[in-house]
């Protein structure tokens, strides 16, 4: 069960990598950013994972949790996630309004022909 | 040729990569399971509802153990806000009403208390049940980017004034500070909640988990107002400046 989580957190980091590696436009490379992090969300779900565990919140005749450490941090992920893809879009939106693409390598070919 | 070799080498790259990756988390687990001794889970879920009065464990170790943690998390989407206002400076909403059809408009104005009223939930209930200041404060920010979207950018701002997200901001940061302090004034440290004598009342009641509720409401209102002028900041800029 918790290797299949693990396989399926592995595959979304690589989906999400090739897209960032291979992708021309910013905001495709921005969801491609977004994508790895949700692999990084899936894996600590699957960290956390206790056989025959219920959600940590604790209530009577319940004994078996989930690790509720882990929950914490993918908080803190999913915060930092969202932080960085606004700085990111910021960023874009500034490369659209001074050269009028998103496409990272049209911007590269106009910065060459400046100098 | 040089075009199509290098997606395929980067997949291979990628694909070696996520076997790394799987192979790593494989051994966190294998590092950590068939030990005895106490784990930090079972201290956490055995401990928390003595020592910090929430049922609910995530929320206990978010606003309580690992509470200057939290403030710093807030600290992360303040500073995501300053660089994107940096970077795009005063948003200018533009004259042309984008808006959505009449139907949706309709539709919105009479569903969106319920949009009110779901987050105040989660925001209050953030201890007792799954939720907490974070979630409750992405649905709010959802309802001021919806009216945003739905009615038009002057219609928002006019509605919700960019001033009045920044003051919410502010306040909700230094309300988070103050209550850090508070712990530091009763004598125990910053952001202390039960050590510092604040009532714990019945775990499982509204009103329970010291000062748990308190921060889980600033946290709401900064979470609310960073990503909602978050959203103003990006889109309110006229599309067609750069467009031909």
């Amino acid at each position: 069960m918790q290797n299949a989580a693990f396989v399926a957190a592995a595959l979304v980091f690589a989906i999400g990598l090739h897209g960032m590696l291979t992708r021309r436009n910013m905001i495709r490379i921005c969801i491609s950013i977004s994508v790895m992090e949700s692999s990084l969300v899936m894996a600590l779900v699957a960290v956390a994972y206790v056989p025959g565990g219920s959600a940590p919140i604790v209530s009577d005749g319940q004994t078996m949790f989930v690790d509720p450490l882990p929950h914490a941090l993918a908080l803190t992920a999913i915060v930092i996630g969202a932080g960085i893809l606004a700085i990111a879009l910021a960023l874009t939106v500034a490369m659209y309004r001074h050269y009028g693409t998103t496409d990272v390598l049209a911007v590269f070919g106009k910065t060459r022909e400046g100098q | 040729m040089i075009r199509r070799v290098v997606p395929v080498a980067a997949g291979v790259f990628c694909l070696l990569l996520a076997a790394g990756f799987f192979l790593v988390l494989r051994g966190a687990v294998e590092t950590g399971s068939g030990r005895d001794g106490p784990l930090l889970r079972d201290l956490f879920t055995t401990s928390s509802v003595d020592e910090t009065g929430s049922v609910n464990v995530v929320t206990a170790i978010l606003m309580d153990y690992r509470a200057f943690d939290t403030l710093g998390e807030a600290t992360v989407i303040f500073t995501a806000v300053a660089v994107a206002a940096a970077i795009l400076g005063k948003p200018r909403p533009t004259e042309s009403q984008r808006t959505m059809g009449l139907l949706s408009r309709r539709l919105l104005s009479s569903v969106l208390p319920l949009f009110l009223l779901f987050p105040l939930f989660v925001i209050a209930h953030g201890h007792i049940s799954p939720g907490g200041g974070f979630q409750g404060g992405v649905s709010l920010a959802v309802l001021v980017i919806l009216i945003h979207v739905a009615f038009g950018d002057p219609f928002g701002q006019n509605v919700v004034p960019l001033r009045l997200l920044v003051m919410v901001e502010y306040g909700a940061a230094l309300g988070l500070v103050a209550v850090g302090m508070l712990g530091i004034v009763q004598g125990a440290s910053f952001l202390a909640n039960l050590a510092a004598g604040f009532p714990s009342g019945t775990p499982g009641s509204l009103l329970s988990g010291g000062v748990i509720p308190v921060l889980n409401l600033l946290v709401g209102l900064k979470v609310a107002a960073g990503l909602s002028s978050l959203y103003i900041y990006l889109s309110g800029h006229e599309a067609s400046r750069g467009d031909r």
